[in-house]
């Protein structure tokens, strides 16, 4: 039995994809990379980025916050460095590309199409930055406009990873879509905020991103709100950690689903998720 | 390099050393066979998802098929992990982070402060094979001082201080990091005299710092125990400020670091 995924012109082994942010590049699990549908990496920007100060990671009962604020060391070294490496795994490599300024996604893309990159995932939707991230995505115009930027400079297929944070992502999911991005990614973290002893923010970057199980009822919903909505693939992501999870989402129409939290917990967690949900479905089919 | 992966280890032996910090011998061949002083494990201290998030815990100890691992109950995590008993099963994750640089024929101080004392047993173990070591160790009281017959047991010089006197130097242990290293003038053996040519610390913050600052410029390597997400160099959550800028990621590039280049 098969269990490829096509979306835009990329194909992909297996529905379950590493989520950017926990992941790194995956060189670290080479043997975890290698069996996944694919990486998506770290998101990238054009210049690097020192990110936000400590701490930058706080727990609650069923979830985490964290505020790293997109620190990487830009797309030059991704390039030169990283890509080269990545290409050894024999996995899909999916770019996520993250700008401050609306431009700056194309601009990303275009340094990017010479290498060897099987699609990119527009990072409309971090919650740690000043300038962009979900300041884009909860604007349909502007998540229109970035899309179709990016849509002019390439024929690879484009994803863009949407906020539910302070907006409807059927919304943007539709200008998305109508700007002709292959697939949308539902959703990224919640803003969130967590008090120290003496009731100030613990995070250095003040507030963070919620992740981790207690996100999977919501994310659960967007992901159902969005597919009923738009034509383009829904990949799935928040608070999957285990098979069951996963097939929750394909049940509420995403096609592909991305491990994040789980994977910080356990590195092998992606896999196991995909080997899980693997028998979950050949068992639904007999 | 193999990536570290998740090993189930028994409890083979558990007590409590203080009222608050606890100790557990676990038997885990793979790991114990392994790990390398500096490193550490990530400790799963419950199946289900709360807390979400493993402990980092340093290794105190290898031997034979068993390591131990040396914790203080800080949270919710921690208390979790003061529950298990022997014969009970734990998920750990490693071995993690760099193990500590390898140094030969140095008059080498350990300084260890609280629960920060642990982790500098196995390195000095480690550390006496090549060098002439010198342990300080201090607490805030007496009964709050951990593993000092096991130094004593290794053969190092030990020096002891505590807040409030109650065992060895009346002071901060770091007052004992002086010209003389790691132990109380009467104590003073021949051998190791000099101010020491490296040191490895353990325990607060500025207990650090005021080691960095005393001995300057002999190196600190430090072991940094900060929040943690992942513990495998993925996350980018551990981030301790650079001097003159940027982060180092702790679990991946320590978390034994070298003090003098860090903001503490």
């Amino acid at each position: 039995m098969s269990y490829h995924v096509r979306i835009g012109r990329t194909t992909f082994a297996n529905p379950v994809l590493a989520a950017s942010g926990t992941f790194e590049f995956g060189l670290k699990f080479p043997e975890v990379s290698r069996r996944l549908g694919g990486v998506v990496t770290k998101g990238i920007t054009l210049e690097p980025r020192a990110g936000n100060p400590p701490p930058r990671i706080a727990e609650f009962p069923g979830g985490i916050l964290n505020s790293v604020g997109l620190e990487n060391s830009g797309v030059e070294v991704l390039t030169t460095s990283t890509l080269p490496k990545m290409q050894q795994l024999g996995t899909r490599i999916v770019v996520n590309v993250a700008g401050f300024r609306p431009r700056e996604f194309g601009r990303l893309v275009e340094h990017l199409e010479e290498h060897k990159v099987d699609a990119y995932e527009l990072n409309l939707s971090c919650p740690n930055v000043k300038e962009g991230g979900a300041g884009f995505g909860q604007d349909p115009r502007l998540v229109k406009r970035i899309t179709a930027d990016v849509r002019k400079q390439t024929k690879r297929t484009v994803v863009v990873k949407l906020t539910a944070n302070f907006v409807d992502p059927a919304e943007t999911a539709q200008a998305a879509e109508d700007a002709g991005a292959d697939a949308v990614t539902v959703i990224n973290t919640l803003y969130g905020l967590v008090l120290d002893e003496s009731c100030r923010p613990f995070l250095g970057g003040r507030s963070g991103g919620v992740s981790g199980p207690a996100l999977k009822p919501f994310a659960l919903y967007c992901v159902d709100r969005v597919a009923s909505r738009v034509k383009i693939p829904v990949i799935g992501c928040g608070g999957i950690a285990s098979g069951r999870d996963a097939l929750e989402f394909l049940a509420c129409g995403a096609r592909m689903v991305q491990v994040g939290t789980a994977s910080l917990v356990n590195p092998r967690a992606a896999l196991c998720i995909w080997l899980e949900l693997k028998a979950l479905l050949a068992r639904r089919q007999r | 390099m193999t990536s570290p992966t998740s090993r189930i280890a028994r409890v083979a032996a558990r007590s409590q050393l203080t009222p608050d910090i606890h100790s557990l011998w676990l038997e885990e061949p793979y790991l114990a066979r392994r790990v390398k002083p500096g490193q550490f494990v990530n400790v799963r201290c419950s199946a289900g998802p709360d807390p979400v998030l493993r402990r980092p815990i340093s290794v105190a100890d290898v031997r034979g098929t068993k390591l131990r691992l040396v914790y203080r109950v800080k949270g919710r995590g921690t208390a979790m992990l003061a529950r298990f008993r022997n014969g009970d099963v734990i998920d750990l994750l490693g071995p993690l982070g760099r193990p500590a640089p390898p140094l030969a024929n140095l008059d080498i101080l350990v300084c260890g402060g609280g629960v920060g004392i642990a982790p500098l047993l196995f390195l000095a173990r480690q550390l006496k094979g090549t060098n002439r070591v010198a342990a300080a160790l201090g607490a805030r009281s007496r009964q709050e001082l951990i593993l000092v017959d096991e130094f004593r047991k290794l053969g190092v010089r030990v020096g002891v201080a505590t807040d409030d006197g109650s065992s060895g130097h009346h002071g901060p242990v770091t007052d004992l990091a002086g010209n003389s290293i790691g132990y109380r003038e009467t104590e003073r053996p021949p051998a190791v005299r000099r101010r020491p040519s490296a040191a490895f610390a353990c325990g607060p913050k500025p207990m650090l710092a005021a080691l960095v600052r005393k001995l300057h410029p002999v190196p600190v390597w430090g072991f940094i125990e900060e929040r943690m997400g992942c513990g495998t160099g993925v996350c980018y959550c551990c981030a301790l400020p650079k001097k003159g800028g940027g982060y180092v990621r702790f679990c991946e590039e320590g978390p034994v670091v070298l003090l003098n280049e860090v903001e503490l």
